[in-house]
Order: structure tokens, then sequence, then C-alpha cells
């Protein structure tokens, strides 16, 4: 088992009056965020980030977001480029860039490469379509996501690996001349990680590449069926799924006791879940952006996931909380519901918890739980 | 051509263009109109189509692509596709210069055309219709607003909204109704309802124009209608009042009558002699 310490770095202080907004992300005005305050985030979550390599975790994360509270990395790269030169074991994971919406992919493929050479060879390199709101945010047509997503991915694959110039005529974009300087240090290319919700497109799409497929904050029950779908994928591939090729995504919050660990987590999971993702139904999914047969799926298993209390998000496995034995046995439990995972991508800095918080609880995990599952998921033992 | 439910003289048909099917109701006898629809009501005979044919008009009805029962044509992705899309309608349909009334998105439609082929065009009605780009005056954002919001938009006086259903979602509904966002959001994303280079090829258009608007219109500020009016030569604008940018499902007779009223002060054989 492979575990990373991943960071959204949230705008964790909202005013009183936060529910009548239809949401923290796209519409919801910047009057509310303090520059100050914002910097003072920065610094804290980078020393995150940063301790987190020092705690021995596999991998640090960071993501993408635009216009919105939920995180506050319009560039992730900007944030892996900082880490680079503060860290020197953990692997550098970006999960990653909204290729989706880019504009310049080939502006992507660049600033890999770059944090490929500057961190030695430890940059993942994590490829999203960018979330619905984001193509209000951005007036990006969500028509064209899937288009977009496709053709900058293989721009990106092949600008990394093509020992020539060549010329990229596509239905998105064109260029002449690629020709990248610098490249990348790792061959043939960084590692890719895809995050999953359901679609079979993306499943196929993986399997066939052998990139990691993440999943997203789901049930048990819905992400049991994304990684069976993943496995299924390469099963007809004629090969067997590598199991650290599957990476489980989840919130995690370790304190000395399970008392301390709910009383402490259940403000922050709440605050993630309730109002961190709250969204209206038209940011999530523009037109466009899943296809009919996927929206057909989505609605047929039932998009209301069960409820969304504290009980219930513990219960489906949207958040791992208690001492560290609790969340070993929670994680073992898991990693059985889900037909097995070699990776955890935990988010520890939830919501509004304080510094300290998310050191402890990142601590813990790593001097008791980690050693624990080291073994599962590693290939021939599921 | 297949009789229309219990309208009898509303029949369906289906043209074969190159790209795929186009899917239209036709009704009525008289002068060709063709009617390009908004983003609501494709595939659907209205009060306010009746109205119009009942006046001795032979209404068009035609289905926008990936609307109603037309095909996708994935390949058009720009305006400047639907009016190549349209000038190929015209000549399926062996129209030379028929009236052409376009609402809303479809207004936008019978503009552009109307600008990249003025001869082909006997008259012109613009029914608050997108397209122009107007930043003091934006178009409200359709596709962030919940289907309540919508209709508390668009109607001046909105209906009572419909209750919410208990039972299971009808899951092929909203299926249809997100197929024709796509299709809507395909051509108008971005530029958002606009093209920038409109406004100045306005004067183009040789057809005798008519340009209405809804007194109280929420989702396309009536300074497009009016603005409309000023850019195109000789147009003449009127407003209905009391009524939302929903227009003829609001109020079909009204509109109706002021359409048929340009229709018949432009007739197509007196511009002939």
């Amino acid at each position: 088992m492979k575990f990373s310490f991943f960071h959204l770095m949230p705008y964790s202080q909202l005013p009183d009056d936060f529910d009548t907004y239809d949401s923290i992300s796209l519409t919801y005005p910047n009057s509310n965020f303090d520059p100050a305050f914002g910097a003072s985030l920065y610094s804290r979550y980078l020393d995150e980030l940063e301790y987190a390599d020092q705690l021995g975790f596999d991998g640090i994360a960071v993501n993408e977001h635009h216009q919105s509270g939920y995180g506050l990395m319009p560039s992730p790269n900007l944030m892996a480029a900082a880490l680079t030169r503060r860290t020197s074991r953990a692997r550098i994971m970006v999960l990653g860039n909204a290729i989706g919406i880019r504009g310049n992919p080939l502006r992507v493929a660049e600033e890999i490469a770059m944090l490929d050479l500057m961190s030695g060879g430890r940059v993942d390199s994590g490829f999203v379509r960018g979330i619905g709101w984001e193509y209000f945010g951005h007036s990006i047509n969500p028509t064209k996501s899937r288009s977009r997503f496709n053709e900058a991915h293989d721009l990106i694959i092949k600008a990394w690996t093509s020992p020539e110039m060549f010329s990229w005529y596509g239905e998105n974009y064109e260029y002449r001349y690629v020709n990248l300087w610098p490249r990348p240090i790792q061959q043939p290319h960084p590692p890719i990680f895809i995050p999953g919700a359901g679609s079979t497109e993306t499943m196929k799409f993986c399997a066939e590449r052998r990139y990691t497929y993440m999943s997203v904050y789901a049930p048990t029950s819905i992400v049991r069926r994304w990684f069976d779908g993943y496995r299924a994928a390469a099963t007809e591939l004629g090969y067997v799924a590598d199991p650290e090729k599957i990476a489980f995504s989840v919130p995690i919050y370790v304190a000395d006791t399970d008392e301390k660990a709910h009383r402490e987590a259940q403000p922050v999971v709440e605050w993630l879940y309730h109002k961190g993702l709250k969204q209206t139904g038209e940011m999530v999914t523009p037109p466009g952006y899943m296809s009919p047969g996927s929206l057909r799926g989505v609605l047929a298993s039932g998009l209301r996931m069960g409820g969304n209390s504290y009980e219930d998000l513990l219960a489906n496995g949207q958040a791992v909380v208690g001492s560290p034995s609790s969340v070993t046995k929670r994680l073992s439990e898991l990693y059985d519901e889900l037909g097995g995972f070699g990776q955890i991508i935990g988010l520890f800095a939830i919501g509004p918890s304080t510094h300290e918080q998310v050191k402890r609880s990142a601590e813990l995990f790593a001097t008791e739980v980690m050693p624990v599952l080291r073994p599962l998921g590693t290939e021939g033992t599921s | 051509m297949t009789p229309v439910g219990r309208l009898p003289q509303v029949t369906e048909e289906f043209l074969e263009l190159a790209g795929g099917r186009v899917h239209l109701l036709r009704g009525g006898t008289g002068e060709p109109v063709l009617f390009l629809h908004a983003a609501g009501g494709a595939g659907t005979w209205l009060p306010f189509h009746g109205g119009i044919a009942a006046a001795g008009f032979e209404v068009i009805a035609p289905d926008h692509p990936g609307f109603g029962k037309s095909d996708e044509f994935p390949e058009e992705d720009s305006i400047d596709d639907l009016v190549f899309h349209y000038l190929d309608v015209l000549d399926a349909l062996g129209l030379e210069k028929p009236h052409v009334v376009g609402a809303s998105f479809g207004g936008w439609i019978a503009a552009e055309l109307a600008v990249y082929a003025p001869h082909r065009i006997g008259s012109l009605t613009l029914l608050s219709a997108a397209g122009l780009r107007l930043p003091e005056h934006p178009v409200a954002d359709l596709f962030l607003m919940p289907p309540a919001k919508i209709a508390a938009t668009v109607f001046h006086n909105p209906p009572p909204a419909a209750p919410v259903a208990d039972g299971p979602l009808d899951i092929d509904a909203i299926i249809a109704a997100y197929r024709e966002a796509t299709a809507l959001a395909r051509f108008s994303w971005v530029p958002f309802f606009n093209d920038p280079k409109l406004e100045r090829r306005l004067r183009r258009i040789s057809a005798p124009t008519l340009v209405v608007a809804p007194s109280d219109d929420r989702l396309i500020p009536v300074e497009h209608a009016k603005r409309y009016a000023e850019r195109i030569s000789g147009a003449t604008y009127a407003e209905v009042p009391d009524c939302g940018h929903a227009m003829y499902f609001e109020k079909p007779e009204e509109f109706a009558a002021v359409v048929t009223r340009h229709l018949r002060e432009h007739s197509l054989k007196e511009q002939r002699s």
C-alpha cells in the first residue's frame, strides 16, 4: 500500500450567512476573500505538505480548482514547484491539471516537464476534465469537454515522448511547431493519474494505458462499482489490474482516542460535505459535460447517494475517523469492501481543521496506521 | 407525411440532409413561413403556430440540430454552421424566398441567415432574438438556473409550479431535456448567445423586417430588440405588453396577431410584382 497526503487548500473561514449562498464556488463573492488570511493559509498548507514528506508519506498531492473556496489552487503546478525545493523524498502528485479547461495544453506539458526536472523525477501527473462550474467560470464550452480532454492528453503525451519536432492539427488545438524544451526526466514520461466518477469511457481509457485510476468522494457501494469497472476493463484487455493502479481517495482524521477524533472531526467533515461541496445541479452538470449514456447511468443508479449526515458519511466510507487502531481497522474493512486497492490518497487537512490537528492526525497515521496497512494492496495480495 | 395527432391539418415530415435528418411540422395553406423555434418547444405544434396557419399561411417548423426529433448533426457547432444548415433546409424544401420568423435562439439564426443570404428572405420577423453582444444588457445565464427559476424568469405571470412528483424520476424526460440543453450550449455557450460580428453586418439585411419584444423580458433584455430595430434598415418595432420572454407560450394570440399583420403587409406576391 502506498499513502499520500492530499491537500485541497480550502478557504476555511466562512461568514455566518454562508447558507444563503448557492455554493462556495463560482458565484460566491470574492469580497469574502481576505488576502492576508489567504497568504497565511498558503504558508500553513505548504508547511503541512512538507511535513508529510518528513513523516514518510509516499506522496504529497495538490489539485486544481477555480473561483472557489473549496480549493485555493487555480495553478497546482505553482504549488508543486514550491514543493520541489522543500521536500526530498515524497512523490509530488499533481492530481491533476484540468486539461479540459486549459486553453493551451502545450503549456501543461512544459510545466510538468519542468517540475519533473526540478524534483529529480518525483512528479506524478494527474489529468482531470475540470468540475462543471469551472466550465462556467472559464467560459469553456462543456459540450467540448471530453474532446478537449482527450486531445490535450494525446498532445501532451506526444510532446513528452516524441524525439522530434511535430505539427498538431486537432479539433480543438493546432500547433505548427511542437518541440518540447525541457523534456521530462522520467521515461517515457511521468506516471499518469486519472480520477473516475463512473464513466465507462474513463475506466477503459485508464485500463488501456495502465494509468492509475483514482476515486472521488462517494459512498463505498458506488466506488466499488467504479473499481470493479476498471478491473473488468483490464480483464477485457487480457491482464489483471495491478492494485497499485487503483487509488482510493478519502478524508481521514486520526486523534489519540476515538472520542477525541469524532469530537474534532465532525464539524470539519460536515464543513467539507455541507459547505465545501455545496453546489447546484446546474453547476455540477452543465449541458454536454456528461454523455447521455453516463447521465442515464448516474440517474438509474440513484444519484441521491443516501444520507449526508456525519454518521451516514462515516458509514458510507466518505470519511474515516478515529484512533489509530480504529482507522486501521476501518481502512482494512474498506479495502475488502472495495475489492482491494493499492493506494490511499488521504485528505488530512479537512475544511477548517487547525494546523495542530492536521499535523497530529498525519503523525498518528504515519507512525501507527501506515506500518500496519503497508503490506496490503501490493501485487499478488488481492 | 404523417398527420399529427388530432390536428388534421398538421403533418410531420423528415428531411434527409447530408448530415442527418431534420424533423419538421407543417400546417396551413398559403405563403410559406419558415418558423425557427426558441430553446424550448421544439417539435410541438402550439396555438401560436395554429394562429398563423389560420390566418392563411403555410407554417413550416423544423427542429434545430439536436432538438426535438431532429438528428444531432454533431459536426455543426457554431452559428455559421446553422446558417448553412438552414440554407440546406430551404433548398430541400424548395423554398426560394419564404417568410422567415425566428424566436430567441431561433431569432438569432434567422438574423444570421438574413445577413448571409438576404436574397433568400421574403420577410423577416425577429421575436426577442438572441445574437447581439450588448455587454451593458447581458443575456441572463439560463444554464445556471434550476428549472423552477427558468419558469419564474421567462414568464411575466409564471404559471403555478407543477407539484413535485413523488414517483420515480422520469429519466427519459431528463435525458431529452439535457440533450436539447447540450445542443443549445454547443452553439451558444461561448460567445454567450452572441456573434460579435453580427451587429455591424445587419446592414446587409434587405427584407422588410419586424422586430418584436415582450415588454418584460428578463432573459434577453428589450434593448437587444431595440438595437436590432435600429441597425436593420427600415425595420419596425413592436412590443407585446405584460409578457415575458416565453412570448408565444405566454401570449400566443397576441404574438400570432402581430406576426400575421407583418406577413400580410409584406406579401411575397406583391414583392415579386
